[in-house]
């Protein structure tokens, strides 16, 4: 709103020559899109704050010991608390297991993978002739 | 002050609302870019933003110099003392103690021991970037293909612009500074580039390269001794991988900082491992520091003007220059001579292919195509191979090491410990994306880049959270920034 008061002040004082359609134009999509990101940033921080408070607290306490980040870190420490309780922290921790045991799957697990899809496969192709076979003419 | 931490992206949310709410008035804008550009440099270690002034200094004040002089011989010589001390600078904080190392090392194999004055010169983390754009500058400016600055603050925001500061890409004098003197704008374009390489390069260092590097590379060059061939194999894939994940990670997110910021900076890799040949090799990797290699050091050298033979010795010297260039240590050496060596070759051997056997023109058939396919395959897997051979010998901390490394890929008996799947699939899985199309970070940045504000924030959001729960705890230096 007051990138547009700018713009006409700046139009009045040089002249409506001076600023060309281009310019205006671009000045336009310039601001537009700057508020399109400023908006999305709140949405992001908002979502890390909500999702991932757990690394917010890793992140403060490693600040140094003082007044101000004590309280910083108190606070943190209750927000965290409080998202936990309401299981905001559970998807990222899901997320960690998963990664945990994918990190931990050793190579026979993967080949009785691959068996098991194969005769999966090779029932459902078993599967699928008798059916064909089944049908008349 | 790492781009993927919560520092960074306090940072970057100031820098980005106070730069763009004072867009109206070009010279402060500029001015609050500099002085985060500085803030975040000294960050790092403030004591070396006074070396970082004076780098910039000297640049500027040539640039004034050469404006003010039309004589060709004062010229030359006022681009020759600005050179050299951008160099001198870079050499004494980069190489005073390998070059006393080394020369302690020739004096004592040949008896005669010293008191050598030692001085453990702790290296300025970006100096190499900061003195190639310097460089750079200068250069630009009395060849003609930029015009001096003014302003000493526009040469101040180009050197140390903190996006590409500390580890590249090395914007050029050129491309940047015409930037300063346009109106600043933000388009959808910047903002659809700028969140599609933020998350890539957020992936792929916090992810693929943090991986690779604790579970497979790190490990293996601890001590090559002590592992199999097979863990030494994939261990070199692994480490091709991570470095790219790494730096090109690192660039990504440059790039798109930059854009955000309203700058566009050029691309740095292009899917570098489905090169055919070296010299492809060096168009897509680190374009940034090949290109100015080749403009301001081959070119110079006589490039391939004066015959065969020099054009391979300016070849040799640019590639091994650029080895040297990474750091004080014999192992960048072997490495830069071996790619310079290997680029020599290979122009020697298809000018010597073109004279035998060379190619028809319009002569186009199943066979040929057949072949021609056969061949370029061949070629990337040869070069990949060659570009992994050196990767030895970058990663490792000394030639004794890179040797024990060599030597264990012979060790087939051995079994392995760090080939597990989750390594494996992480390295087919960043080999995949060399192989897709060109343009899909740009098609992806065409299509996201209509997207409304909520649904580009719980895209942003929703990756950067998916990013730091699939990653690792903690945050690794990036690998570039040792240089």
């Amino acid at each position: 709103m007051l990138d547009l008061l700018r713009e006409i002040e700046r139009e009045l004082e040089d002249g409506w020559e001076a600023a060309s359609r281009a310019e205006l134009q671009q000045a336009e999509e310039t601001r537009r899109s700057v508020a399109r990101v400023a908006r999305t940033f709140l949405i992001v921080v908002l979502i890390l704050l909500v999702f991932s408070s757990d690394r917010l607290m890793n992140w403060v306490n490693g600040f140094e010991v003082g007044p101000l980040q004590n309280g910083v870190v108190a606070l943190a420490g209750t927000w965290s608390e409080q998202m936990s309780k309401n299981g905001f922290n559970e998807p990222a921790g899901q997320v960690r297991d998963g990664m945990t045991e994918l990190r931990g799957t050793g190579w026979p697990e993967v080949r009785s993978r691959f068996d098991n899809e194969r005769a999966r496969t090779r029932e459902g192709a078993k599967l699928l002739r008798g059916m064909l076979s089944d049908q008349p003419g | 002050m790492l781009f993927p931490t919560i520092e960074f992206g306090i940072f970057f949310l100031i820098v980005f609302a106070v730069s763009w709410a004072v867009r109206w008035t070009p010279g402060v804008r500029k001015l609050v870019l500099l002085a985060a550009s500085y803030f975040f440099y000294g960050w790092w270690d403030w004591r070396f933003l006074g070396l970082l002034f004076l780098s910039t200094l000297i640049n500027h004040i040539a640039g004034l110099a050469l404006v003010r002089t039309e004589h060709a011989a004062l010229r030359k010589l006022i681009v020759g003392l600005a050179v050299t001390a951008g160099l001198c600078i870079l050499g004494f904080f980069k190489y005073y103690d390998f070059f006393l190392t080394s020369f302690a090392v020739v004096l004592e194999t040949a008896g005669l021991e010293r008191d050598l004055p030692f001085m453990q010169v702790i290296l300025p983390v970006g100096i190499s970037f900061f003195t190639f754009q310097g460089i750079s500058y200068v250069v630009d400016v009395y060849r003609g293909h930029v015009k001096a600055e003014q302003s000493l603050v526009n040469v101040m925001l180009y050197i140390s612009f903190f996006p590409q500061l500390v580890a590249g890409p090395i914007v050029r004098a050129a491309d940047f500074l015409p930037q300063l003197h346009r109106p600043v704008g933000l388009t959808r374009a910047h903002v659809g580039v700028g969140v599609v390489l933020i998350l890539s390069g957020l992936a792929k260092k916090m992810v693929v390269a943090n991986y690779l590097a604790t579970e497979l590379v790190d490990p293996v060059f601890f001590d090559p001794s002590a592992v199999g061939a097979l863990d030494l194999l994939v261990g070199v894939y692994g480490y091709a991988i991570q470095i790219y994940c790494d730096f090109s990670g690192y660039s990504d997110i440059a790039i798109g900082v930059a854009a955000l910021l309203g700058y566009r900076f050029l691309e740095n890799f292009d899917q570098p491992y489905r090169a055919s040949s070296l010299q492809d090799f060096w168009r897509r990797w680190h374009i940034s520091l090949s290109t100015w290699l080749r403009d301001y050091l081959y070119v110079p050298l006589g490039g391939n003007r004066h015959g065969d033979g020099k054009t391979y010795r300016n070849l040799f010297l640019t590639m091994f220059l650029g080895g040297i260039w990474h750091g004080a240590a014999w192992t960048f050496v072997v490495w830069g001579a071996f790619h310079g060596g290997m680029l020599a070759l290979e122009r020697f051997a298809r000018k010597k292919l073109d004279e035998y056997a060379p190619a028809h023109p319009g002569h186009y058939g199943l066979l040929t195509a057949i072949g021609n396919g056969a061949q370029h395959f061949v070629g990337i897997v040869w070069t990949f191979h060659l570009v992994c051979f050196a990767w030895i010998f970058f990663r490792a901390d000394s030639l004794s090491t890179a040797g024990s490394y060599l030597a264990g890929l012979f060790r087939w008996s051995d079994a392995n410990q760090y080939v597990t799947p989750f390594a494996v699939g992480l390295i087919l899985l960043a080999m995949f994306f060399q192989f897709t199309p060109r343009h899909l970070g740009r098609w992806l940045a065409r299509g996201i880049q209509w997207l409304p504000s909520p649904l580009l924030g719980l895209l942003l959001g929703g990756g950067i959270w998916l990013i730091w729960a699939v990653a690792p705890e903690g945050v690794a230096p990036f690998i570039y920034f040792q240089f």
